[in-house]
């Protein structure tokens, strides 16, 4: 039996940058097949080379045994291959209806949009994965999670046999993605073949027939799931041994430093808890529980409505961004390219942004200062740069979230809230993070760590504060703590508190 | 340097294209003519080194030729105001004071309404694009006030700020100045960092608003300096000056490489767009081109240009 899509020495250069150097594989009818490897190592590249969004160099690409010239999404769509796109590309203004059917070779269009006949032809698909909405809701109204099953319904719409996701649970709490594996379990049974690029090991191990591992933009080797480990991954991904770190207890003073009680804003009900000196606090909950929500409101991003916020047992009440830096909180945003970093700007320039006003003198720039300040910070934090003038796009998304933690810590707070720092980002950058965590609460500041990946949580965090609907639900001992309790107390209200 | 190419290339043609004097020499190259350019470029020139600071911030300014005219209104009415027994040095220099005054309280209120309300520069510009062409027609009762060649204050003025070598000159130092302000200080720094992504310069803790206030301040002084030139140039302040300059400061700076949506750019770049401009438009009138038809092959340089760069970009 032919493969039903081959994939033969594909490269992608930008400018002198070899993205993807030779890139082989190929995928078999009704399997699922991970493509892992580390943040640069050309997953994301291979994978729009073959949605069409992307042109390769060079190489052969064949479907069904026949050569595809796929130069365009539609060509991609014709051969049957869809994808789901780590940034959803949908347009937010449109109706989850018009997202399905725009650009949709199924769907014939017409001079009018007829929304009843959108109904119709979209209800299939938006039952099969599970999201229950109407056709006619904004797009821009759905949580992330259903924004993706949307991208994923808009896929089968189109008649899709080969379904690209990539990085498809980056932004999913765990119930939702148990939701994305029951669903690509079925699209299986349908004949449907998966690609699915991740970085998340028990994933990969669970729903993937063959593993086949990128590293530096070369496809390394494929194994059957079933006859590998984990271990055997990893050599192959960093092309050398990675050794797992484990839980390490901290000692965190009984001097509280961040103290917040009754906190409701727009869109927290009523959060308290306390942070201590030297502690790592964890925050786990659903997506749209109100974890991001209540950084917004230590920030001063959101407006606080009533409650205590408490930095060393003085009330304070931050505004804006500017009055929480100033006050010692700092924050590192969940979405590093939105609300973090000025993509145009160069590595140093990101990192020196916040504290422009101890690097000057009368109003001039002190060059050398301004590398001097910032390269102790970037040796310690393994920042991997070719110049620190290079622009910030140029880097891998755990170098780029590296700058943005950079250009936090700049400001020196004492508090730090990480919203999913670790997002979409490589394992050895994710080991790296841990222990920039560790460092900092040891040097006795304290940190907020929001995750969507439980493991890490248990692995890194004192405590784990579990957010439900806009409120504090539970907290739980992050060395006794276990993965079912949380996810029981975040989901449905159970488990223990105290 | 992208644009610079452009440039190299409209100046190899204007000395191809030049037509010969007398003795043989290209007419193009001689002195004379080189800093006439220099000088026939300098009020756009100048209202684009602001300008390249506004669309850095993603913003865009359209009322800059309504400013410039409120700029020499005011300028000509006060030299041509009578105030008994004050000095020429200091009469001029009330003069000025006010005309820059009045242009810059335009630029503050420009940014003031885009940072306070948060509605969209184009529509706050285009308002008061309308907005002070009428103030000004208003102050002048709807007519040019002359600056005569005489012995008072104001051909005194006029006799100083028309000389060739103070406009060049002026050119010159505010490029200095603003080259030095976007690349050398935290300001310049500021300036792109939110016009590169201003969420993210929230989230930094820049004060997005007073930022935005300075840069529109600029794009108000520096148009109300060029009124000044153009006053004196023009001999006179005229309320109708200065219709669609915004357009040819917004094409110098994009033609200079500057992105639209800002956050990418250099006061360089908009020095070499200038140029490119007053090039071009020399060459075509040593060659006596046809005005209208000057204009439609501007539009096509305009296009060309940034298209070349975008090329050059992609790769």
């Amino acid at each position: 039996m032919p493969d039903l899509l081959h994939v033969e020495n594909v490269s992608k250069h930008y400018g002198g940058v070899a993205a993807l150097k030779s890139a082989s594989f190929s995928l078999w009818t009704g399997e699922v097949h991970a493509l892992m490897g580390e943040n640069g190592a050309g997953k994301s590249t291979l994978a729009k080379i073959i949605a069409g969004s992307v042109k390769a160099d060079s190489g052969a690409i064949q479907v069904d045994g026949r050569a595809v010239a796929i130069t365009s999404p539609l060509d991609a769509q014709r051969s049957g291959t869809g994808m789901i796109y780590q940034e959803l590309d949908l347009f937010p203004h449109l109706t989850v209806g018009e997202n399905i059917v725009v650009g949709n070779l199924q769907y014939r269009e017409r001079n009018f949009v007829r929304f009843g006949e959108i109904d119709a032809f979209c209800r299939p698909f938006l039952d099969q994965v599970g999201l229950h909405r109407s056709a006619r809701t904004i797009a821009a109204e759905l949580s992330i999670g259903q924004m993706q099953l949307l991208a994923i319904a808009r896929a089968l719409s189109m008649n899709a046999r080969i379904l690209l996701m990539d990085e498809p649970t980056s932004s999913l709490f765990d119930d939702s993605a148990e939701r994305l594996f029951g669903l690509i379990a079925d699209l299986k049974q349908h004949g449907v073949s998966v690609v699915y690029v991740s970085h998340k090991m028990s994933e990969i191990f669970r729903i993937s027939d063959r593993i086949t591992v990128m590293r530096d933009g070369e496809t390394i080797g494929t194994r059957k799931t079933s006859e590998t480990n984990a271990d055997e991954i990893i050599r192959m991904m960093v092309g050398r041994e990675l050794k797992a770190g484990g839980r390490k207890d901290r000692k965190r003073s009984s001097e509280v430093l961040l103290s917040v009680t009754g906190l409701k804003t727009s869109k927290l009900k009523n959060v308290s808890f306390d942070l201590h000196r030297g502690e790592v606090l964890g925050i786990a909950g659903l997506v749209g529980s109100g974890r991001s929500e209540l950084g917004a409101a230590l920030f001063g991003v959101d407006q606080r409505e009533s409650g205590i916020i408490s930095l060393r047992g003085n009330p304070v009440a931050p505004h804006s961004p500017r009055h929480a830096i100033r006050l010692g909180i700092g924050l590192v945003p969940e979405d590093r390219k939105l609300q973090g970093l000025m993509m145009q700007m160069s590595v140093l320039e990101n990192s020196t942004l916040g504290v422009l006003g101890r690097l000057q003198s009368f109003g001039f720039l002190r060059s050398s200062r301004e590398a001097a300040e910032a390269q102790p910070l970037f040796r310690e934090l393994a920042l991997k740069y070719s110049s620190e003038d290079a622009c910030v796009s140029s880097l891998s998304g755990g170098n780029q979230q590296k700058v943005l933690l950079a250009k936090c810590l700049m400001a020196s707070p004492e508090v730090l809230f990480l919203d999913d720092p670790t997002r979409g980002i490589d394992v050895g950058a994710k080991e790296d993070i841990y222990l920039i965590i560790d460092k900092l609460a040891s040097a006795g500041k304290g940190v907020i760590f929001v995750s969507s990946e439980l493991p890490e949580l248990l692995r890194c965090c004192d405590r784990i504060l579990v957010m439900r609907e806009g409120s504090a639900a539970a907290i739980f001992d992050g060395a006794n703590a276990t993965q079912e309790q949380i996810m029981a107390s975040a989901a449905i209200g159970e488990g223990a508190s105290g | 340097m992208k644009s610079f190419a452009g440039l190299a290339g409209i100046l190899v043609l204007a000395i191809v294209l030049s037509p010969t004097a007398s003795d043989g020499s290209r007419i193009f190259l001689q002195l004379g003519n080189l800093t006439d350019v220099l000088r026939q470029i300098s009020v756009i020139g100048i209202i684009a080194l602001a300008m390249t600071f506004v669309i850095l911030t993603a913003g865009i300014d359209l009322s800059v030729g309504s400013t410039l005219a409120l700029s020499t209104t005011v300028v000509a009415m006060v030299l041509t105001h009578d105030f008994a027994g004050m000095g020429y040095s200091l009469h001029i220099f009330v003069a000025m004071l006010a005309a820059l005054a009045a242009s810059t309280a335009v630029g503050a209120l420009n940014g003031a309404v885009i940072a306070l309300l948060d509605i969209q520069p184009f529509v706050v510009t285009l308002a008061s694009m309308i907005g002070i062409r009428g103030l000004a027609k208003w102050l002048s009762g709807n007519a040019n006030i002359d600056i005569g060649f005489g012995q008072d204050v104001a051909a005194a003025f006029a006799a100083v700020f028309r000389q060739k070598s103070v406009v060049i000159g002026s050119y010159l130092a505010l490029a200095v100045v603003f080259w030095i302000l976007l690349g050398r200080t935290v300001f310049g720094r500021q300036v792109r960092a939110i016009g590169d992504n201003e969420k993210a310069g929230r989230y930094t803790g820049l004060p997005i608003r007073s930022l935005k206030v300075w840069v529109y301040s600029l794009c108000g002084l520096l148009p109300g300096f060029a009124g000044i030139l153009y006053a004196a140039e023009n001999h006179q302040g005229n309320p109708n000056a200065g219709v669609a300059y915004e357009l040819d400061a917004i094409a110098a700076v994009v033609i200079g490489g500057t992105r639209l949506a800002g956050g990418k750019g250099s006061i360089a770049g908009t020095i070499i767009g200038t140029l490119t401009i007053g090039v071009l438009t020399n060459m075509l009138r040593l060659n006596n081109v046809d005005s209208n038809v000057e204009m439609m092959i501007k539009a096509v340089i305009i296009v060309l240009a940034v298209a070349v760069q975008r090329q050059r970009g992609v790769e």
